[in-house]
């Protein structure tokens, strides 16, 4: 025939390679691959300045969308998780406030004491879902800085309606 | 075990302890974000156009005026936070040295909290008055320079 030279090349490599290399040993190379791509991700980068800081270094309990949840201690407003966001990010359709009101939390499953930012989501009508209001530090309006009274979407780039409201972790007390 | 496996377990434990310790923020910092990011936001950039003013570029400029050093105490959201006069001048040095470092004049003494405890107590009726003096002054100070150069 003549594409014997193909076959007795084919069967030739095939040997070799089942001479040469294991199953297992494939097993093993295919393993180091998918758990080295993924653990290059957590890779212990300086992340100080970036905005939230690293959410899975963050022991945390309790349900994000109830109103007892840790982080809510300062908040006054609608839980952006019950309306179509998260804890952290605006629900579609809306645009994060730049300007806000920053307090702290106590944490019970750590027992540190956390720097919150209480971002608006803006740009929609009032969510109406989840509504949350704790006051812990708030402040009367003459104390701007620490009154959470204020509808951080006017005045802030967004300057739309209010929506809902975010709690960012950005700090933790020493 | 060989020495790849020990070495990729120990290359594991080390990634471990590295994401799993958050830092504890600086005092001063932590006092910043408190009392002005609200507004100012993280990175001092503020609202120029909404009267917040940015730090970044700008702040360090009014040491070098005569005024600028009580104004920055004297306005209301340095002289009316609830910082005390320590963490007050803690938070200013913060900010100049890490939004305006470029901009501090040469032989910059950081504020103290007994240098700013009788600046605070004085009440300035007509702050943005004194604010746009002080950009005059400034700004005059920067057009003798370029033109002494």
């Amino acid at each position: 025939m003549a594409i014997k030279w193909f076959d007795e090349a084919t069967e030739i490599f095939a040997r070799t390679t089942a001479r040469n290399t294991s199953r297992r040993g494939f097993l093993g190379g295919l393993g180091t691959v998918l758990i080295g791509a993924g653990a290059a991700t957590l890779l212990p980068v300086y992340r100080g300045s970036a905005f939230a800081q690293s959410a899975s270094a963050l022991v945390e309990e309790g349900d994000p969308n109830s109103c007892d949840y840790w982080r809510y201690c300062a908040i006054d407003g609608f839980l952006c998780g019950c309306c179509g966001g998260s804890t952290t990010s605006c629900p579609p359709g809306t645009v994060r406030s730049d300007i806000t009101w920053i307090g702290t939390c106590h944490n019970p499953a750590d027992g540190k004491d956390y720097v919150i930012s209480y971002n608006d989501c803006c740009g929609k009508e009032n969510c109406g879902r989840c509504i949350c209001q704790r006051d812990q530090g708030d402040s009367p309006m003459y104390r701007p800085q620490s009154s959470n009274d204020i509808n951080w979407c006017a005045g802030s780039h967004a300057d739309m309606p209010y929506h809902c409201s975010l709690s960012v972790v950005i700090g933790v007390k020493g | 075990m060989s020495a790849r496996t020990l070495s990729a377990a120990a290359f594991a434990c080390l990634m471990m302890i590295g994401s799993s310790s958050l830092l504890a923020t600086e005092q001063r910092q932590f006092d910043y974000m408190l009392n002005c990011q609200g507004c100012h936001l993280p990175d001092g950039s503020g609202n120029p156009q909404r009267q917040v003013p940015a730090f970044s570029g700008q702040l360090g400029k009014f040491l070098s005026v005569p005024g600028g050093r009580a104004y920055l105490v004297q306005v209301p959201g340095s002289a009316l936070s609830g910082l005390s006069d320590e963490a007050l001048a803690g938070v200013l040095n913060w900010m100049l040295e890490t939004f305006s470092a470029a901009e501090l004049p040469s032989g910059f003494k950081p504020y103290t909290g007994t240098e700013l405890h009788e600046w605070r107590q004085v009440p300035v009726p007509d702050i943005e008055g004194v604010r746009n003096e002080l950009l005059q002054r400034i700004a005059h100070q920067e057009e003798q320079q370029r033109k002494g150069t």
